[in-house]
């Protein structure tokens, strides 16, 4: 095999990754060259004669605990100097150290995962084998308020990169004991661990296979992104509409897996997964369950409502002012054609060349940090915009349309949502452009036919409003009735039990 | 699947009537007609169109309306040789008044009425009005650089609200033609002095698809009274020791038929009218309001009497009473309907007129 092939050919897994039996000296070579590793050999009460070496990672394990609860015994401890050699290595796991866990190994790749880890190596001479205490640094971010899903009345407490925490976060909440926790590790190289939770007699455990097989089968260098796991878990490739909703939000995690879907968290990202996702799930927010059921209602209407602005009223006004100028009221007409005279463009280009322009003021706006990027928005949407306007270069009411279609789409709970129909809303303008108000009647059928052919784990995207007679409904999607009215789970996510109260 | 979305989006393509996509057009460049005029030439007809005041620009002067003119033998060739006149596309998809001139009308309106109902820009939801005393080109041009869209439109509200005639829209007229016969339809014409602005002159009666003769006067109104639109008036009525102003607020008639076997004997209608007192000297006593409904009743009589008159002298039922007393009797009407006209000429007429005054 050539250089270049064996390059581009894909590295053969090993499990486990560093056979053999354990030495000290085959971890050093392990971590040879690296900065970070560090041994330190320790005189057992200050006999010479009785030495033991401890190992870890600089940074990786936390200082105080090493020195208090692992050097400081072994090298104080007058019954270390005396105790028969054979039992040493008992008492030392038995508890003459400190540390809240000790685990015998004599394989190399557990010991090197493990100081990886946080823990720390003790090998003592003459033997094959060595203890590990976990002393790891808990260094992170504490929980803070959830910047993407502000909550006005509610919990304000937020996911973090640490998974263990943002477990404890969710077992606080579900203090029942069928919580169920399964990790799973995703990535060769960053070894994320992964982890599925659910509600053992409410989930789906089909869902809960589907997704522990999905994850046995990705194999890529790392997770580092949350789109590592979106998209090997579903088929996302096909379409720019999220199927897998997340939340900042450990309360509306919790809801979820109260309405019989599967969470999953990953180590080093600052969400939890909610699935299947199904439409009506971009739709809601945390708020949903605090507000008044008809104020909550009245705001669901709403972002459906401006969904459908966002995503038709570019191609909508283009298809009536190009192509079907009758449908216009009079005086809307007069007006534009007054405000249309001066400008050189036609309305097909203005249109497209301001909702490109709104991509690239908001793009720019959140590139930049927070003060400069509002600065831009500022600079790009109002001055830029009302001179435009003033030197006729587009007309107002163009940059209406393309203004009010932009606001909406910032009713969307989902960025990614919203992502996905900034994307449909380019295609329908162009297809608008093409046939008028046929264009973008084709072009709606073309987004209905895309959607009902999407799964997110087996259950249809568009399962709330498409299930048919045979699957149960849950609750109406666009509405929220009263609490004590939505006694059932939604059936299409096919929860072994549907009732969720008396 | 992605085999059977073709044939689909297809059928769907085919579904839209559409032998190809629509052609694309650019508003600025618009001329848009508010208000055509049409009259009968020696050649043909003359189509006169207006747009209205239109601006140029966001913040320029307003300019004055385009008013177009163009005679030839055709309708169609009258509105493409408009298209040649104008710098900019003269388009008709706005026209929401159509005046139609005297000479015209007498002639016939139905030509106009399909060509309004077969365009694809125009359509049959223009208000329509007769033009008497003048010529539609003159009444269009009577606006000046204003236009008389808004004047028109004002008239159209006002008719909707009950304090001015009776609007209708070509549609109406069109079917009112079609399923009766006749139609009424409200007639302009220019004020007697410099200002040339049109006033309401009572209402054309078409009859078989042509002018019949108007309605003027008191006569108007009984026809307001028969149709059941807009019947505001004031009426002074000086009792004895008081002089009173009563304004008539609804009215509505209802008609029915009396057969003496099988042969129709009578056509009975009953109007009911709403009054209420806005003026008088002193408060009304029970003698003076009996007073005043008996003589609101005999004016109303007379006003349905003299509107009935003329339209049974051209044999027009255009307020639809046969149609509204036929549906008590759907089989003798049947043996009836051919010569409802007929009947409706010579048919003895009872009128029931009952007044309620509000306070």
């Amino acid at each position: 095999m050539s250089k270049q092939s064996e390059a581009n050919a894909p590295h053969p897994r090993r499990e486990p990754r560093l056979p053999g039996p354990l030495s000290l000296v085959r971890l050093e070579e392990v971590f040879d060259g690296c900065v970070d590793f560090a041994k330190r050999e320790v005189y057992l009460h200050g006999d010479r004669e009785r030495k033991a070496t401890v190992c870890y990672i600089d940074g990786q394990a936390r200082s105080e605990r090493l020195n208090d609860y692992v050097l400081r015994p072994l090298a104080q401890d007058p019954m270390l100097a005396t105790a028969p050699e054979g039992q040493l290595f008992d008492l030392l796991e038995k508890g003459a150290l400190y540390a809240h866990g000790a685990k015998r190994v004599s394989e190399l790749d557990p010991v090197v995962f493990a100081l990886i880890d946080g823990s720390c190596a003790l090998f003592l001479e003459g033997r094959d084998d060595c203890l590990l205490f976990p002393v790891a640094t808990e260094e992170k971010r504490s929980v803070g308020e959830p910047e993407n899903e502000p909550a006005l009345k509610g919990a304000r407490d937020s996911f973090v990169e640490s998974l263990r925490t943002n477990t404890s976060l969710v077992r606080r909440r579900l203090r029942a004991p069928e919580l169920r926790i399964k990790e799973r590790v995703v990535g060769r190289q960053t070894l994320t661990p992964v982890d599925v939770l659910w509600i053992d007699g409410i989930a789906d455990p089909d869902t809960v296979a589907l997704l522990e097989e999905r994850l046995d089968q990705i194999d890529i260098d790392g997770v580092e992104a949350a789109g590592n796991l979106e998209e090997y878990l579903v088929d996302a490739a096909r379409s720019p509409f999220p199927l897998m909703p997340y939340t900042q939000r450990p309360d509306r995690f919790c809801q979820g897996l109260l309405e019989g879907r599967v969470g999953l968290l990953a180590d080093g990202i600052s969400l939890g997964w909610v699935l299947p996702g199904t439409i009506d799930q971009f739709f809601k927010t945390g708020q949903d369950r605090a507000y008044h059921w008809l104020v909550a209602s009245a705001l669901s209407v709403i972002r459906w409502l401006c969904a459908l602005v966002t995503l038709l009223v570019p191609g909508l006004y283009i298809a009536l002012v190009t192509f079907h100028p009758e449908a216009i009221p009079p005086k809307l007409a007069l007006s534009i054609v007054a405000a249309k005279q001066e400008v050189p463009f036609s309305t097909i280009f203005e249109v497209l060349i301001m909702l490109l322009a709104f991509e690239v003021v908001q793009e720019a706006g959140l590139r930049l940090p927070g003060p400069i990027g509002t600065t831009v928005s500022i600079l790009g949407g109002l001055v830029v915009g009302n001179a435009a306007v003033d030197a006729h270069i587009v007309s107002p009411a163009v940059l209406i349309a393309v203004a009010i279609a932009g606001v909406a789409g910032y009713t969307m709970p989902s960025q990614d949502f919203g992502n996905a129909l900034r994307l449909w809303r380019f295609l329908l303008a162009i297809l608008a452009s093409l046939g008028g108000l046929t264009g973008l009647a084709l072009g709606c059928a073309a987004l209905i036919y895309h959607l009902a052919g999407l799964e997110s784990f087996g259950v249809p995207y568009l399962a709330p409003f498409t299930t048919g007679t045979r699957v149960p409904r849950g609750h109406p999607s666009l509405f929220r009735l009263p609490l004590p009215a939505m006694k059932w789970r939604d059936g299409a996510v096919n929860t072994r039990n549907r009732r969720n109260q008396r | 699947m992605k085999k059977r979305l073709i044939p689909l989006l297809a059928a769907c393509l085919l579904l839209t009537g559409c032998s190809s996509l629509p052609t694309a057009r650019e508003m600025g460049d618009m001329a848009l007609m508010r208000t055509m005029g049409i009259d009968t030439v020696p050649d043909g007809v003359r189509v006169t169109g207006s747009t209205g005041p239109r601006a140029r620009g966001l913040e320029a002067e307003g300019e004055p309306s385009l008013v177009l003119t163009a005679e030839r033998p055709s309708l169609s060739g009258a509105c493409l040789a408009m298209q040649g006149q104008s710098d900019s596309f003269v388009f008709f998809g706005y026209v929401d008044q159509l005046l139609i001139g005297e000479e015209l009308a007498s002639e016939g309106v139905s030509p106009v009425l399909d060509y309004f109902a077969q365009d694809v820009e125009l359509g049959l939801g223009a208000q329509l009005w007769l033009v008497r005393g003048t010529t539609a080109q003159e009444a269009v041009s009577s606006g000046g650089d204003e236009g008389i869209d808004q004047r028109l439109e004002t008239l159209q509200h006002d008719g909707k609200m009950g304090i001015a005639s009776i609007s209708r829209t070509a549609g109406e007229t069109y079917v009112d033609l079609m399923e009766l016969g006749s139609a009424f339809v409200p007639a302009l014409s220019p004020a007697g002095n410099e200002t040339g602005v049109l006033l309401e002159s009572g209402y054309g009666i078409i009859k078989d698809g042509a002018l019949a003769g108007f309605l003027d006067g008191e006569a108007a109104k009984g026809l307001e009274l028969l149709a059941g639109g807009g019947a505001a008036d004031i009426l002074d009525i000086e009792l004895a020791d008081n002089k009173v102003s009563a304004k008539i607020t609804s009215a509505h008639t209802q008609s029915a038929f009396e057969f003496q076997g099988d042969t129709l004997s009578a056509l009975k209608l009953t109007c009911e009218v709403e009054v209420r007192v806005t003026e008088y000297q002193r408060r009304l006593s029970d003698e003076e309001r009996n007073a005043l409904q008996g003589e609101l009743e005999r004016r109303e009589r007379e006003r349905l009497g003299l509107a009935l008159e003329r339209l049974r002298a051209w044999r027009a039922d255009c307020a639809g009473l046969g149609v509204g007393a036929a549906m008590a009797h759907p089989a003798k009407w049947q043996t009836l309907q051919a010569d409802w006209p007929d009947w409706f000429a010579k048919v003895p007429v009872e009128i029931r007129v009952r007044v309620t005054i509000q306070e």
